[in-house]
This record gives structure tokens, sequence and C-alpha cells, in this order.
């Protein structure tokens, strides 16, 4: 049998829980008139308006400039830790750290370093290092072990290690560090969205002012950067990039270290231990907070976290045959990449702003959005795993195809980068929050409107331990179906 | 490469503070569309300028709690603020003063703006019909778009808008609040009046699908702060010198752009009672 | 050197003993063979021996040890990592020394890839790959060789090469063979095991093919 049964057992399971979260979930489409207005955003794709922005260059620049500075201290830092992930406790701090999104990390640095670059970069460069050292250290651990075990005993670590582990991971470690440069240049572009220079700041001023032609100019100039990346991000070419990106991170405004200092010693302190209401105040306090704040935010990025990962795998199914040579020509196929490029390169956040706008404030967007972005990314792994499958001469055609041949072969893999993918859409979910859907990020950024970075801080709290108890699930749904995906870790 | 990285960064620090010593920087609540908020702020940047004898410069940021943040961390010096954006920063910023107003943010009116689809018409109390329908504010930290629209909301009520209503949602700004209800994306919304009257005269408003039915009361809005400690940084008299910059401030075409009439002295104190109706919120602690 | 002396040696594998316990010792300039089936227990034991004079030899592993993405050279050169600064292999590795090259190259020569010595190891044959696993432990220059079927992948006059190579460049050497003529042939001693216990140990001069083919 294919299918062990435990595989479809959970399988079901999560399709049954996706619909009763669809019975809590909100998902009215409340515009009047929802495809008028999608209507007039394609024009905008096909009738895209290159010269009107003056400054879409600056854009580009800075999403890239962001992108490489804070990947480049991600990978530096992340690799660091590799080097010491052995030890729980910086294990644990790593999965801290990556738990925590981008977005907020922004917010956090905005705080009190303001709209300085450094912001930016450690908003990206921070979560980074936490993912680059898990994935890197498990690629140093499936390195051979033997030629270190060949070496004499009195050979020194560093040239063991530079020797011994180092020539035969680095190929890996490449090819993870360009995949997470293609992820940094997307969370560079959403930084825009809180008031960094790059790619989202001017997608949002265009999009609320329903300048679509901009818009599509934009997302154009962005889909083809990172379509080309392999052409104009040559590895010879990255350290160039690497030492002129932070150059090109615009001047901001200056720090004010004072700032610093207040933001960790008074902005965070909890109001009422701030105002010497003491304990009992800080229990009214905190109590107030989760049952106002908290729970209701942790149940709705539940809820839509469930529904989202289903879709995902619904579409991750309906989309890998698009560029899967077992079905359709070369052209089919070649169509069949750019419609998975598209929806893998758009930032969740981008696609969930767009549809909000369109079809009105409901969980719906958001899952659409999510389901979309995760189901590319997921459907062209899985595409090009189905390439790899030779099939009898005589393997049936079409639907049968898809259901007896290829199906069962790819239901594992596909689970598996599924399960991988569950806690980074809770991740996005609970940061689509900001856009106006009741999940936690909802909550983190009324907060901070309400300039009450306490309130704010507990609730990331709260989201990034959500987010390692999601893991910590999925890891062990992994190891019961026994699913191992590729050392790339592409699921990431 | 790391020491490459922060040479770069602190290079670019080097190079930036020198020239932001001696510029005075000012920032303004992003209530608007951003295009039209650069064209305003750039020609004030060009008029305080040219009155003030320093460089002035105009940093737009993406939401108000960035505005007050930019404000409190002493890397913007003054700002155009809503009157609850204000009352936040100046708590936040002790010594911080309100200098001036514009002449209707004395007597400052928030619109409730309906889709048609949804009959209602212009009354002289807020509606009742409204409850159970789907409501758009602005941004979170508005004046009028949240505040004195949600105090009137539980006055009426006397509940929170979320029991009132069947979707709350907040749009960002003024622009996007007529634009949703225009569409039928949201039923009813709260929009600043002057922005709603300035897109009305401009033609950019389908009136035969959205308008007004009901104008609250008047209270006291947008004012310009400045932060207490610009005469050490930029000499004696500075503050003062703003303060006749801004109140002289007598171009139609600059004044247009806000829009406003004039420019009056502000004090602290005209905003009280917005901080009093900020409490009972529990916008501010 | 000093003889080396093994007492109760066992190795377990998923809780089951699969070898010892085993008594053994190696005099100096002995010429070992390890002789028996497969799965009897030779490898393990050669392991074992390793981890025990591991400062004092040198090993060529069945599975070979070798950094794939690496050069000929660089393999061969990690014998004498122990010998130098991190300093000097850092630079080693980044632009080989020509000090290394030059007493790289003669021993090259000899085991007959020479040519090679710039070539990434992926990009050899089976039979290259034995040989660069060879020429690291002979560039090591320990006191003791240990090898684990070192000429499985090579033919039969460069098979005997490589083992005069190997017997003349260490006097003492452990070395597991399951080709009988080369193990009669080049060592001076002989080991069968059998089941994980020895089942033959005796001087190559006492013994003919058919005292250890029952072994098999």
């Amino acid at each position: 049998m294919f299918l062990s049964s435990t595989s479809v057992r959970i399988t079901a399971a999560f399709v049954a829980i996706a619909i009763l979260c669809l019975f809590a979930a909100d998902l009215a489409i409340t515009t009047i008139n929802p495809w008028q207005d999608l209507a007039a955003l394609f024009l905008g794709m096909v009738t895209p308006d290159f010269f009107s922005l003056e400054h879409i260059g600056t854009a580009l620049l800075r999403t890239l400039a962001f992108a490489f500075t804070g990947v480049a201290l991600g990978s530096i830092s992340g690799f660091l830790l590799a080097l010491v992930f052995r030890f729980r406790a910086v294990r644990m701090f790593c999965a801290f750290i990556r738990a925590i999104h981008e977005l907020f990390w922004a917010l956090i640095f905005l705080q009190f370093f303001g709209f300085h670059p450094l912001t930016g970069v450690l908003a990206i460069a921070i979560p980074y290092a936490g993912i680059f050292a898990k994935v890197y250290s498990e690629i140093l651990d499936e390195t051979d072990p033997t030629p270190e075990r060949v070496l004499s005993r009195k050979v020194d670590v560093l040239s063991s290690f530079l020797y011994a582990r180092i020539p035969d991971a680095l190929p890996h470690l490449i090819t993870y560090t360009s995949y997470r440069l293609e992820c940094g240049l997307r969370s560079s572009a959403v930084l825009g969205f809180v008031g960094l220079p790059t790619l989202g700041y001017y997608l949002e001023s265009s999009f609320s002012q329903g300048y679509y032609s901009e818009v599509g100019a934009l997302l154009l100039l962005f889909y083809v950067l990172i379509a080309t990346l392999r052409l104009w991000a040559r590895p010879r070419l990255i350290p160039l990039y690497v030492i002129a990106a932070p150059f090109f991170l615009g001047d901001g405004l200056p720090i004010v270290w004072g700032n610093v200092v207040r933001f960790f010693t008074q902005d965070i302190v909890p109001s009422p231990l701030r105002d010497g209401e003491g304990l009992p105040g800080l229990w009214h306090w905190l109590s107030d907070l989760a049952v106002n704040q908290a729970m209701p935010g942790i149940w709705n990025t539940l809820v839509l976290t469930q529904i989202a990962l289903v879709l995902t795998g619904l579409v991750t199914l309906m989309a890998f045959p698009l560029i899967s040579r077992h079905f359709g020509g070369p052209t089919r196929r070649g169509l069949g990449h750019v419609v998975l490029v598209i929806a893998r390169s758009t930032p969740e956040y981008v696609i969930a702003y767009i549809l909000l706008q369109l079809w009105g404030p409901s969980m719906l967007p958001a899952i659409v959005a999510l389901a979309l972005h995760n189901g590319g990314i997921i459907g062209h792994l899985i595409g090009r795993r189905s390439n790899e499958i030779t099939l009898r001469p005589d393997a049936p055609k079409g639907i049968e195809r898809y259901g007896y041949e290829l199906l069962p072969r790819l239901y594992s893999p596909f689970l598996a980068f599924l399960f991988y993918r569950w806690e980074i859409i809770m991740r996005e979910t609970a940061i689509l929050g900001i856009l106006g859907i009741y999940t936690l990020g909802f909550f983190v950024d009324s907060a901070i409107q309400n300039i009450q970075f306490d309130k704010a801080m507990v609730l990331i709290l709260v989201t990034a331990f959500l987010n390692i108890g999601v893991d910590a699930i999925s890891r062990r749904v992994r190891a019961r179906l026994r699913l191992k995906v590729s050392m790339t870790c592409e699921g990431h | 490469m790391l020491k490459q990285i922060r040479r770069a960064l602190l290079l670019s620090l080097a190079l930036v503070a020198p020239v932001m010593a001696d510029t005075f920087v000012f920032t303004a609540i992003p209530d608007n569309d951003e295009t039209r908020l650069r064209e305003r702020f750039q020609s004030v940047a060009d008029y305080l300028s040219e009155q003030l004898d320093v460089d002035v410069r105009y940093v737009p940021v993406k939401s108000y709690a960035a505005a007050v943040s930019a404000f409190r961390n002493n890397q913007v010096q003054l700002a155009w603020f809503g009157g609850l954006s204000g009352v936040q920063a100046r708590q936040l910023v002790p010594g911080s003063e309100a200098i001036a107003q514009g002449k209707e943010d004395t007597q400052f009116i928030t619109y409730f703006i309906a889709h048609k689809s949804t009959g209602l018409e212009h009354s002289d109390t807020l509606p009742k019909a409204i409850k159970g329908m789907t409501f758009t504010f602005g941004s979170k930290g508005s004046t009028s778009g949240r505040l004195m629209p949600e105090y009137y909301i539980r006055q009426t009520f006397g509940e929170a808008p979320e029991d009132v209503f069947s979707r709350v949602g907040f749009s960002g700004n003024h622009s996007r609040t007529i634009r949703l209800v225009e569409s039928g994306t949201y039923q009813v919304g709260a929009v600043n009046y002057a922005v709603w009257n300035s897109e009305l005269d401009a033609g950019k408003i389908d009136t035969d699908a959205v308008k007004v039915i009901w104008e609250t009361p008047s209270y006291q809005d947008y004012q310009w702060t400045i932060r207490g400690d610009v005469n050490e940084r930029f000499g004696d008299g500075f503050k003062d010198k703003v303060k006749q910059a801004l109140v002289n401030m007598d171009d139609p075409e600059l004044l247009k752009k806000f829009p406003r009439s004039a420019f009056i002295p502000a004090n602290n104190s005209d905003y009280d009672s917005i901080r009093e109706t900020a409490k009972q919120i529990g916008i501010i602690d | 050197m000093d003889a080396v002396h093994l007492r109760n040696l066992t190795a377990a594998y998923g809780g089951q003993q699969v070898l010892g316990p085993i008594s053994l010792d190696i005099r100096p300039g002995e010429h070992i063979a390890l002789v028996g089936g497969s799965g009897a227990g030779k490898s393990t034991l050669l392991n074992l021996l390793y981890e025990q004079v591991r400062d004092r030899a040198a090993l060529v592993p069945q599975e070979q040890g070798l950094v794939q993405s690496l050069p000929v050279f660089h393999n061969v050169y990690m014998g004498q990592l122990a010998a130098h600064s991190r300093w000097y292999n850092l630079l080693n590795l980044v632009w080989p020394r020509r000090r290394e090259l030059q007493a790289i190259e003669p021993l090259l020569e000899k085991l007959g890839i020479r040519e090679k010595l710039r070539t990434p190891v992926e990009a050899l044959s089976g039979g290259q790959k034995q040989r660069t696993a060879i020429a690291r432990a002979l560039f090591q220059n320990a006191e003791i060789l240990l090898a684990d079927e070192p000429v499985s992948a090579l033919d039969g006059p460069l098979a005997h090469v490589v083992m005069g190579l190997m017997t003349e460049s260490y006097a003492t050497s452990v070395v597991a063979l399951h080709d009988i003529d080369l193990a009669l042939r080049y060592c001076d001693r002989i080991i069968g095991i059998q089941n994980g216990q020895i089942a033959l140990d005796d001087m190559t001069r006492r013994l003919t093919p058919s005292d250890i083919l029952p072994l098999y």
C-alpha cells in the first residue's frame, strides 16, 4: 500500500479540523463589487507604467540593499551559531528569534532606532540568523564524518573543520543561502509596509491611491528581479554586492542611543510595575491582556492557520501538474512556471493586502493569500520532484496517471513540505493581523499604535511561543510519519 | 565581512550626522494620500527653511504611531499632529508644546458617511439604524477618524463599537475611508470633514454612492507640536521663530494644501478635553 | 615503536555482541593481514584497533574518508595537518604551498595518479579514489598503518604495486584483505577472523592457502 494508513488518518484529521474551523471563521466578501477593482488591478498589471514613479529605481535598489545586508549579516551570525548549535540554550535561543516575524522585529526596532537603516537590516538579520543556524547545523551534521575520523587527534580544530567538514558542506550551504536570499528580497520588500524605504512602501502608496498601473510596474519589476536572480546573483559577484549593499541603504534618520536605553528600561516594563502598582496590579493587567487580546488573537490565528494549511495543500496538489513533465508539453509547462513564479514571489502580505482592499475585511483574503503563496512554493518543489520520476511507457494518462502513478509516489514528500511550512504559515497568519484581520498581529499593531509597548511585547512573546509550539507539534507529526525532506530544506 | 558592514554602517551614520545636526526635521501624521502629503509638506519645508534660515527636511511616515515615535525619539523636532497623537506625543516628551493650529482646528468635526445602499439620510443625531451595519474608522491613532467617532458611538449606544457593528475596520487614512464606503466595502464610516470637503471640491467623490449622514459636535484637532529642547540645539528663540513662521503663513496656495484658512497660536491646555476623552475610551493609560 | 597490547576487546551492535572478547599483540616490524569472510568482524576489529592507537596510526577506512569536493592534493595533505600550524593549513587550503606540492607529487607518481593532483576527488574513478586514500595514509607517515581492504578496487598489477608500497613505507601494519594470495605474499603474520573471534593466528611462512580457505 502506497499511503500508509497513518498518513491518510493524519490527512483526514487535519481536513476535519479545517472544516470545523470554517464554521468559526469569518469568510464574507463584503465589497459590493469585488471583481470591478480586481479587473482594474489586472488592467494595471497589463498596462504597467514604469515612468510615472520617479522613485521606482530607488525602491528596487533599497529593496536589494536591505536584503543583501540583512541576509549577509544573518548568514554570518547564523553560521557562528551553527557551530555551537549542540548546546540546548543556543537551540532555544535560535528557535525564539526565528519565531518572531521580520515585521515584528521591524516594529520593535522602529521604536528606538526609528527610521535608521539599522532597523531594516536587523529586522531581517535576526530571524534569518535563527533559521540559518538551524539549517546550517543540519547541513554540517549531515556531511560525511569519516574524513574527520581519519585525521590525527593532534590536528587543531580549525584545520580539521576547514579541511574535513566545510568543503563537502559548502555547495549545500551556498544553495541554501541563495534560496534564503530570494526570501530576503521578499522580506525586504514587505518591510516597506511599516515605513522602511523598500518596495512595499511605494506599493502601499500607489495601491491605496488606486494607481494600479504603478502597482503593476512595481510588481512586474519585482518578479523580473526574482526570476532572474540566478543570472545576476552569480557566486563570484555576491561578495561585491554584499560590500556595496550597506552604502545603498539610504540615510534615514540618526540613531539617538538614549532611546534604546529608555525602550528597554521603561517602555517595555509593564505599566503597573512602572506606576508602582505592584504584583496585584500586574496580575490584573496581565489577565486583562490575556482575556481581551491574547486569547481572541490566538484563537483567530489558530483558526486561520488550520484553514490556510489545508487549502495550501489543495492548491499544491492542483498546482504541481502545471510544471510536471508528465502532463502537457513544454509550452504549457513554461506557462505553469510563470504562474508558480508569480505565486511564490509575491509575499503573502502583499497578496493579502491587495485582496483585502478588493474583497473587504474578513479572513478570506488572508486564507487565499496564504494558500496561493505557500501552494506556489510547495507546488514548485513537488512538481520538480515529479519530474525525477520515470513512468513505464504504457502508464495511464490524464487523471489516472495523476491518481495512480504520481500522487502515491509524491504524497510523502508533499506532506513533509506541508508540515514544514505549518510554522511559517502560522508566523505569517499572525503578522497579517497588521492588515486588520483579528489575529495576534492586529493586537500587537493596536498596542503599538496606542504607544503601549509593554502590551505589544507581551503579545509578541505570546506569538513567538505559539510558533514554537506549532513547530514542536509539526516535528512530532513528521517523525510519526517518518517524513524527511532532502537537505536543502527548501520547505523553509 | 562583519567588520566591513559595521564600518559601512558607521560610515553612513557619519555621513548623515553632520548634515542632520543643523537640519530641522519634521513629520506629519499620514492622514491622507501620500502624494498629497508630500506636496503639502515639501512646500512647508521650503517655506520654513526660508523663514528660519536653517535646512528643513520633511520625513514621511507610514503610521500615526511612527510619527509619535519619531518625535519622541528626537528624530524629528516638529510635527503636525492630530488632537490625539499630539496629546500622546506631549505626554511622552516632557517640555514639548503645541504652538500653532489651523483656524478650523478649534472647531473640528467628524462626518459619519454611509453608502447609498443603506438608505440612510442626513440627520441631526447619530442614526440608531447604523447598529448592526459594517463600519470603518480611519487610522487607529486618529482623532477625527477614531477617537471622536468612537466617543460618540459609545455615547449613543452605550456599547463598544465591536458590539454595535457587525464588523469594524480601520482603513488607515481618511481618503481610504471615503473610497471604502464609496465602494460599499463598509456601509458606514467616520471621516475627517476637512479631507471630505477638499476631495469633494476636487470632484473625487461619487456623491451618488456615498453621503454624509451625521456631523459630530466640534472639538479641537490638528496642531503643530515642537520639542522643548529645540532652543538648545538651534539657538535661543528658535521655538518662537518657528511659531511665528507658522502663524504668519499666509500664502493661499500653501494654506489651501492643508486645507486651512490660517494658522493661529495654540496651547497644550487646548487639548485637555481630548486627553480626557482618550482616557475614557482607554486609548491612553 | 612500542608493541601494542590489546586485551579483551569487544564490540556490540544493537545490544548484541558482534566481536570478541579478543586479545591481540602487535609487535613492531610486523605486517599483519586480517582475513576472513565478509561480516566476520574484520572492519570492526580494525576500527577498534584504531581507537586504541589513534595517536600513532594512519587509517585507510573502507569508506576511504575522502573529502569529495577537495582536490587530490588537499586530501593527501590532510595526512599532515597535525604537523603544521592552523594558519599554514589555512593558507595551504586557499593557495597550495609549493613545498607540499613537491612532497606529494612523487607519492602520487608512484601510485600512478600524478596527473590527478588538482582534480576534485568526486571526479575520480573508484580505483583512483582508493589510491588517494592510501596516498594520504602514506603521507601521514605514522608509526602503524591500519588499512581496510585498501586494494579492493585495484586490478592485479596495480594491487601489487600498492601493497608493495605500503609494506615498504610502513614497518608495522595491519591490513584487512580478502585476497588470500596478497595476504600470503605481503604479510608476515595472518590473523583469521570468524564469527567475531580469532580463528587463526600464525606466521605466514607456516601457512598455505588451504589453511586459510576454511575461514570463508
